[in-house]
């Protein structure tokens, strides 16, 4: 691989990353794999199994991820989540805001794509709304805030935000620690241990994680382009080596879409993981016959949608991630904004959850 | 079957189709039946957990026409 061009490998990456996306959204759609359902199981009814469905996919992630850095397969410092910028403001908001989207969006961004892959045009409105403020975040009116105010207010550590770094302590012992402390905690359910659902759905999303570092980081890794001598991460939006993450893939695939006629404009690993997602939950919905179309109930169903949607948007982006980008990619390099993005999207969520209830309550 | 009391959770998808039914149940007495009608697929698993968590009933549940429909006695 080593001599390869970059133009050479792209298929490669992009098609590595539709497969890995196509079986998440797959197993996804099979077993209710929802972060924003995980904590509302927790919140409404006190129900810890898809918590502990999420928390499985993270500590796969963490101990796939850390073995792959460890056998020399890829370097995880080489992603967009370990620097020593600590951008803790953007982090909290951007994750906050994520959280009370989601809730009002009916699911996250991957979410959104299980379920329109299953027929649900909501989540079609909600991935335009999702696009368009991630590309307004990125890049236009929201971006200048983001930039000018929230980015202001940030830390620069001494050495890369990871964990390992920051604590000066060894990668395979914080990962065992870590992974295996969350293994305990999800499999002392006796519940939790009698469904096949719940491990399947979070050890295959724990593992698509980590597939997707492999593909990214070994696949598409050019130390040295033939063509500029530079280091490149082939087929990525980043420049950086990616793995799965539903937030800026959604706008730009929409750019994709937009400037078709652009040479310049490839399919890259992020635009393939979106397309994989929702054609990995149609085949699943498809073949099990439980394919169906969705629509708005009400007006105000509509603009929750797209205010969750917007939410997401401009709060993905700003936190560097959703619940997938940030709660399992992110928090598999151990990096310390992922854990406070994590933590800043469940109270956004809860949040969220608990103004709803407020709301009936008053309807009388 | 009889109800005392119908939600229509038709076009709601997670959570709110819960918390509907968590208001509806907080009205009913002891023992009453609550129809629930809903279209989100993922209803089933919910409502499921719902009852298994807090003590409430699940009589029943069929799908038909695009809906799903749920009896559910409260505790």
């Amino acid at each position: 691989m080593s001599e390869a061009t970059p133009a050479q490998l792209a298929p490669y990456v992009a098609g590595g990353a539709f497969m890995l996306a196509f079986i998440f959204g797959a197993v996804g759609n099979r077993t209710n794999f929802c972060t924003m359902g995980a904590v509302s199981d927790w919140i409404n009814m006190g129900d810890l199994g898809r918590m502990r469905m999420w928390l499985l996919a993270i500590a796969v992630a963490v101990l796939g991820s850390s073995g792959l850095q460890l056998a020399g397969v890829v370097e995880l410092s080489k992603s967009i989540y370990t620097g020593p910028n600590f951008t803790w403001l953007s982090y909290l908001v951007g994750g906050f805001l994520f959280g009370v989207g989601m809730t009002l969006g009916s699911g996250c961004g991957s979410k959104t794509l299980i379920r329109l892959g299953a027929g649900n045009l909501k989540s079609l409105v909600v991935y335009v709304f999702l696009g368009i403020a991630a590309y307004m975040t990125l890049r236009g009116l929201f971006g200048a805030f983001r930039v000018g105010v929230l980015e202001k207010v940030a830390m620069t550590l001494p050495v890369a935000q990871d964990l390992p770094s920051l604590l000066g302590l060894n990668r395979a012992f914080l990962a065992a620690m870590i992974g295996g402390a969350l293994l305990v905690f999800v499999y002392v359910n006796k519940e939790f241990r009698a469904s096949f659902d719940y491990s399947l759905g979070g050890i295959v999303t724990g593992l698509v994680v980590v597939g997707g570092w492999y593909v990214s980081g070994s696949i598409g890794h050019l130390a040295e382009d033939p063509n500029t001598l530079q280091e490149v991460f082939v087929a990525t939006n980043t420049g950086r080596m990616e793995s799965f993450s539903f937030v800026s893939p959604l706008a730009f695939t929409l750019e994709y879409l937009m400037f078709w006629t652009d040479k310049s404009k490839i399919i890259t690993y992020g635009i393939a993981s979106a397309a994989g997602v929702v054609a990995g939950s149609a085949a699943y919905a498809l073949a099990t016959r439980t394919f169906r179309w969705e629509g708005f109930r009400d007006a105000e169903d509509t603009a929750n949608h797209v205010v969750g949607g917007v939410l997401m948007g401009f709060g993905g982006i700003t936190a560097l991630g959703c619940t997938v980008g940030q709660g399992i990619t992110g928090v598999s390099t151990l990096a310390l904004g992922s854990i406070l993005t994590f933590a800043a999207i469940v109270a956004g969520s809860a949040a969220a959850m608990k103004y709803q209830a407020w709301r009936i309550e008053r309807e009388g | 079957m009889n109800f005392d009391k119908e939600l229509d959770a038709r076009g709601l998808n997670c959570p709110l189709p819960i918390l509907r039914a968590k208001k509806a149940l907080n009205e009913m007495q002891s023992g009453q039946v609550l129809r629930i009608v809903a279209t989100d697929p993922g209803s089933v698993k919910d409502f499921e957990a719902f009852c298994k968590q807090t003590g409430n009933v699940l009589l029943s549940h069929a799908a038909a026409d695009r809906e799903f429909t749920f009896y559910m006695k409260r505790k």
